[in-house]
């Protein structure tokens, strides 16, 4: 397959970029998006430039770090699919596709596809735990926890942190993120003391981080490769209302 | 701020938003149900817009209330809008939605056309500002029915040669003649004929029938839209709650466009 | 090379209890005092940096990734394993700790594996409380299934995310001790040396990903927890990033590299397809469970799967291994997968793959069923080959997955340097010659959790207070210019291959000679022609960019070159372990039906490499390995 792609450049944060086009020929429909990126790169580096940065690691679609958009769509149109795991034989020979960062005013683009993702950390350490030293726990079977509920929790904590949900979101929302893990533990006993002080904690870091609000176009559901569902961000919407009446301000 | 601090949260920012606008659907639906009297002719129709009047303070406790939260739902989407384009400072070269549709993407377009429209709509209808002659329409009731009572000149001459079955009454310094005993005369406003004329006006129709489908387009988002903000999202339910929401929204649509069309086609009001 | 393995002393069982009093503590108040550093964040590096922190230590945290919660454990899939014996099917902690050991083929320490069968349990009860949702039966107890080389379900799982539900628990732990200013975390920044002083480890130097800084961190204590060195196959189960680096820079430091020969190969992968290929994918052993692996009896049998009859197959695992069948260890399913490869009557368009065909559990549990067990690793076969499993039979081939062996510890997972500690994957505690499934994530987390934050305060406590250090310590000055030295080097060569190219070529070799089945000749051949890549890489490799802003070909590189130096040590070990075991296979060493023959008398012991200079032979020591309380046994799952 011949492919042409159109890839953002930017050399580092402060710089501008621009689209830049590559023809990548000898494409074959069983390599993944990465691999296609890979040939292009060797290509490159043989030519003395520089090759296109981008982050990847597990090439599994579990460590969350590969993030590009494709022809729009953070991790392409394929649905529930990382871009690691995507395949060109979804493309057709002759397609021109356009990759770009994942766009967000709280990842700052470091150097071409690679964008820094460190606001989602900081949301977490605003909250996304169950407060529990090492050494404190009792039995785990102590704990019954319904099915329903166990596999509801494990479908919100199925989230892997990639930034797709804000990337994808018009308004650039990361209620989706933040959704998962405080729904996480909303459905578990060991969640429940931290309960509105997590939801509350974690939504103030995302709003401090300039993430922007949801108005419930789903697009973040859409392009979440781990099919996380809204769902979770209308019963964050509940827990957070309630933590916010209830809770007394300091 | 005070009251207003709610804004710094986008969650409760959102909660404001689904509140004020189920406010405003509850009201919407009522009122499209309302209007669609005018179907039924014109006694019917002034009689309802009359008992609405007659409601008094409580008329203005639903209208200051209905103020408040169409204020409120405006400025939350505004803040909430700025806020929200600011967290995407840069936009995609290559734009492509999934799931997002053009109705829930241009929910603060179709939102401040319906204010604009609604401005319109207030000064046109409520305020008569914008066409006072058409508005100042009004019609003798005479013991509570309409239509009945015939103006004449008050010309010694024509009285003297009315038929002896006729009574005749003089209310707001007009005479009128009437074939039965009048026990209650009174004027009101002939809020039929006011529509009836209004419409007639192809270009007035026109920005009405516009302005109702963005506000189809507003609600089809924006009822489901609610129940998801207020925490419903159910696998089971969902689906049907977006049908309905859908559904809801072209019902008030046909409800609501139906009063032009039917007036300009002469269907409605063709005997003024 | 001091291997005193400090084994403490008593009956197996009270081993670990007797120590854990006798270590020495140091008061709440001064624990601030101590800077700990953690290279690694994953579930061993995670947890470890958590509980020091939660304990009061000072602790700076070091990861390559951008975030802890992206470290290479998140890819496991399986499961993690406990003797907690919930289903009452026989097991216990005694026998988690001898199926662990005869796993490992008699090679791993008893001590060890004894304190990581006792310790799993409070494993499964610590990730329950931060909210793992560990996959439950209707009663809303936990849920168990079996995985290789066990009779017993003793194995806890999250769907296929085992890893990743188990690395968010200790990642989740973290970033509450880094919200609390406990931690410090250093994201994107590869370590790149350790400093000694006075023969102590009291540092590390690290490189800066994104600016390129090459920069120094004095501690009192190290602790490396930086996965394994599987890539040294090229292509492997493991994350890109995977490297040798940090643990091969210590053992040029004078740390001991222990049995680096031992490494696994894991049968369930998807078979190659082509030249582009950047990784192997595991699909999890879990699959063994209800899947059948068979290959056509005839050679060049070309028909497809469905049109094969029932008669024409050979189910190799069920007929050799009637006891374990599809679940025998993973050394035993890969050479058995690769036997029959060699035999010609492989499968896939290259001839090296093999059926795992799950038509017989459909028939018998329904799709419904299947599709809940293995449902996520159903989707992510098709995604990868376009063929629907439901449908018809998997491919799969072994690849490079584990590596067992790693850093010399002794029993408080201190390595012979004083001050320097290994965790994890990095160290090669306690598998043996071959590590069971489910049982790395069970490893990780009890060095992180329970073993570590242990075992260095009672290495604070005995040696410190130390004497204050700062940056500008001329070993760290030196150590520094070395790195950044390294770096010009690498970015002056512009020669005409990329790093990628390298890695490649060694991978080969590796794959070739030292594989799923070794020999004299063929290890010797790649002594001779690993330097040869080596010495062509200084010469040929290319570097573009520049050094001070994010450069993915020199991170390539300065991994490549690390992995070029390794893994020569690597087949020299394979080469003195002149017998059979485990996953080390000498074709010189096997019973007529084909397994491994252990050699007992010369062999029971670890083989630990001395650094002597880049392309010197480096020297073999032995910490000898003493079974008290299990006997020697062909291993056997017939
Ligand atoms: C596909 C797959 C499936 C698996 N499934 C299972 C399973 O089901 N059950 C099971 O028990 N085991 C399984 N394993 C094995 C298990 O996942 C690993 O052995 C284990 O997670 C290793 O954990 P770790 O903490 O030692 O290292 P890792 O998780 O590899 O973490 C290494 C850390 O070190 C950091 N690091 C490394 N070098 C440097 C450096 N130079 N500078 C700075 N930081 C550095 C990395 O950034 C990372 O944070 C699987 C492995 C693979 C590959
Ligand atoms: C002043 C004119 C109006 C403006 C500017 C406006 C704007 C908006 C915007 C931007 C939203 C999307 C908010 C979000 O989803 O977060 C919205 C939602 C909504 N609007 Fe309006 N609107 C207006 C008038 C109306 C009217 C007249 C109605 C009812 C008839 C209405 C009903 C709703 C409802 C029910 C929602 C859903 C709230 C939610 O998403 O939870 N709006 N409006
Ligand atoms: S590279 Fe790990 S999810 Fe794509």
């Amino acid at each position: 397959m011949k492919i042409t792609l159109m890839v953002w450049r930017q050399k580092c944060c402060k710089e501008q970029g621009k689209i830049e086009k590559f023809v990548v020929d000898n494409v074959e429909e069983d390599m993944s998006f990465l691999e296609m990126f890979d040939i292009l790169n060797e290509r490159l580096i043989l030519e003395g430039k520089d090759p296109i940065a981008f982050d990847h690691d597990c090439r599994e679609g579990i460590c969350g770090a590969c993030s590009m958009t494709i022809n729009g769509v953070p991790h392409g149109h394929e649905h529930g699919t990382t871009t690691c795991q995507l395949h060109m034989r979804k493309f057709k020979d002759g397609d021109t596709i356009y990759v770009e960062p994942f766009r967000n005013k709280a990842f700052p683009v470091i150097k071409d596809l690679v964008v820094d993702r460190t606001a989602y950390e900081r949301i977490m350490q605003a909250g996304g735990f169950v407060s529990v030293a090492t050494g404190n726990a009792k039995d785990a079977n102590n704990l019954p926890i319904s099915k329903e509920n166990a596999d509801l929790a494990m479908d919100a904590a199925a989230c892997i942190g990639c930034g797709a949900c804000a990337s994808s979101c018009p308004n650039g929302s990361a209620m989706l993120f933040v959704s998962a893990k405080v729904g996480q533990f909303a459905l578990l006993p060991q969640g429940q003391p931290e309960r509105k002080r997590r939801v509350l904690a974690m939504i103030k870091q995302m709003e401090k981080d300039g993430f922007g609000g949801c108005t419930n176009m789903y697009e973040c559901e859409a392009a979440c490769p781990k099919n996380v569902s809204v769902r979770f961000i209308a019963k964050m919407n509940r827990d957070y209302l309630r933590a916010s009446l209830f809770t007394k301000s300091k | 701020m005070g009251l207003l601090s709610y804004l710094k949260s986008t969650i409760l920012s959102k909660w404001v938003m689904a509140i004020t606008g189920c406010i405003l659907v509850l009201f919407i639906c009522g009122h499209a149900v309302g209007n669609l009297q005018i179907l039924l002719g014109s006694d019917t129709y002034n009689t309802y817009a009359a008992f609405l009047q007659g409601l008094g303070e409580i008329l203005w406790i639903i209208r200051i209330g209905l103020f408040v939260c169409l204020v409120l739902h405006l400025i939350t989407s505004i803040r909430l809008k700025l806020l929200n384009n600011s967290a995407r400072p840069t936009a995609y070269q290559y734009k492509s939605f999934l799931k997002a549709k053009l109705t829930s993407r241009t929910m603060i377009w179709t939102g401040i056309m319906i204010f604009a429209f609604l401005t319109y709509h207030l000064l046109h209808f409520t305020a008569g500002v914008t066409n006072p002659v058409e508005y100042d329409q009004h019609e003798v009731v005479i013991n509570g029915k309409s239509g009945i009572a015939q103006e004449i000149p008050n010309d010694p001459r024509i009285l003297a040669q009315l038929p002896p079955t006729l009574q005749t009454t003089t209310v707001d310094g007009k005479l009128y003649a009437v074939q039965e005993e009048v026990k209650t005369a009174e004027t009101r406003h002939d809020v039929y004929k006011m529509v009836v004329l209004g419409f007639r006006n192809p270009i007035t129709s026109l920005v009405y029938i516009i302005g109702v489908i963005l506000l189809g387009f507003h609600l089809s988002h924006a009822i489901q839209s609610m129940f998801q903000t207020a925490g419903f999202n159910h696998p089971k339910y969902t689906p049907w709650i977006i049908q309905g929401s859908n559904a809801l929204a072209v019902i008030v649509v046909l409800c609501l466009i139906s009063i032009p069309i039917t007036i300009l086609t002469g269907l409605v009001g063709g005997t003024i | 090379m001091n291997l005193d393995a400090k084994i403490p002393e008593g009956p197996l069982a009270d081993k670990w209890d007797n120590h854990l009093f006798n270590m020495k503590l140091i008061n709440p108040a001064n624990r601030r005092k101590y800077k700990i550093i953690v290279v690694g964040t994953g579930l061993a590096g995670g947890a470890a940096a958590a509980t020091l922190a939660e304990q009061g230590y000072n602790v700076e945290a070091f990861t390559y990734n951008d975030s802890p919660r992206r470290a290479h454990s998140i890819a496991a899939q399986g499961g993690i394993n406990a003797a907690k014996n919930y289903p009452n099917d026989g097991d216990s902690i005694r026998r988690l700790f001898y199926d662990t050991i005869k796993g490992g083929d008699f090679r791993a320490r008893e001590a060890n594996v004894y304190r990581l069968a006792q310790v799993s349990n409070n494993i499964i009860d610590q990730c329950v409380a931060q909210g793992v949702p560990f996959a439950r039966d209707y009663g809303g107890l936990l849920a168990n299934r079996s995985f290789g080389g066990a009779q017993v379900s003793r194995t806890f799982y999250a769907r296929g995310q085992t890893g990743q539900q188990l690395l968010l628990g200790a990642y989740s732990a973290l970033v509450r001790q880094i919200g609390l200013g406990t931690v410090t975390m250093h994201t994107r920044k590869e370590m790149a040396d350790i400093v000694l002083i006075d023969g102590q480890c009291r540092g590390i130097i690290t490189r800066d990903l994104l600016t390129g800084e090459v920069e120094s961190h004095v501690a009192d204590a190290v602790i490396l927890a930086t996965g394994g060195y599987g890539n040294v196959f090229f292509l492997s189960t493991n994350a890109q990033a995977c490297n040798v680096t940090a643990a091969y820079r210590a053992y040029k430091k004078g740390a001991g590299f222990a049995n680096p020969c031992f490494t696994q190969i894991h049968p369930t992968c998807i078979p190659v397809s082509g030249d582009h290929q950047s990784k192997l994918t595991l699909m999890s052993e879990s699959l063994r469970n209800d899947g059948r692996i068979w290959v056509p009896k005839n050679k060049g049998d070309k028909r497809k799967p469905a049109d094969i009859p029932e008669e024409e197959r050979d189910y190799y695992l069920e007929r050799k291994y009637p006891s374990f069948g599809n679940l025998s260890p993973r050394d035993i399913s890969s050479r058995a997968a690769k036997e029959a490869c060699d035999d010609g009557r492989g499968v896939a368009s290259t001839g090296y793959g093999v059926y795992l065909d799950f038509a017989d559990a459909i028939k018998r549990l329904g799709r419904d069923k299947i599709e809940e067990r293995y449902g996520n690793l159903f989707e992510m076969y098709e995604r990868i080959t376009d063929d629907d499993p439901y449908t018809t039979p998997m491919m799969i081939y072994p690849a490079s997955h584990y590596t067992m062996g790693g850093l010399w510890v002794d029993y408080n997972l201190m390595s012979n340097i004083p001050g320097l500690h290994v965790g994890g994957e990095a160290n090669f505690s306690d598998h043996g010659a071959n590590r069971l499934g489910a049982s790395a994530l069970m490893q990780g987390l009890s060095d992180g959790y329970f073993v570590l934050p242990s075992t260095v305060p009672h290495y604070l406590a005995t040696n410190g207070p130390f004497e204050k250090v700062t940056k500008d310590h001329p070993e760290f000055k030196k150590a520094e210019a070395e790195v950044r030295d390294k770096v010009s080097r690498l970015m002056s060569i512009k020669g005409k291959h990329t790093p990628t190219y390298f890695h490649r070529e060694l991978g080969k070799i590796m794959w070739e000679y030292c594989g799923m089945a070794r020999n004299e000749a063929g290890l010797k051949k790649a002594l001779e022609l690993i330097p040869q890549v080596r010495e062509e890489f200084w010469k040929d490799v290319t570097v573009t960019g520049d050094a001070q802003n994010l450069n993915t070909v020199l991170e390539k590189a300065m991994r490549v070159a690390d992995f070029l130096e390794f893994a020569e040590v690597l087949v020299h070990d394979a080469l003195e372990r002149d017998e059979s075991c485990g996953s080390h296979f000498r074709t010189e060493h096997q019973y007529p039906d084909g397994e491994a023959m252990r050699n007992d008398k010369d062999f029971a012991h670890v083989g630990v490499w001395e650094f002597q200079g880049v392309g010197k032979k480096p020297l073999r020591h032995k910490e000898e390995l003493q079974y008290e309380n299990v006997k020697f046994a062909v291993r056997s799952y017939k």
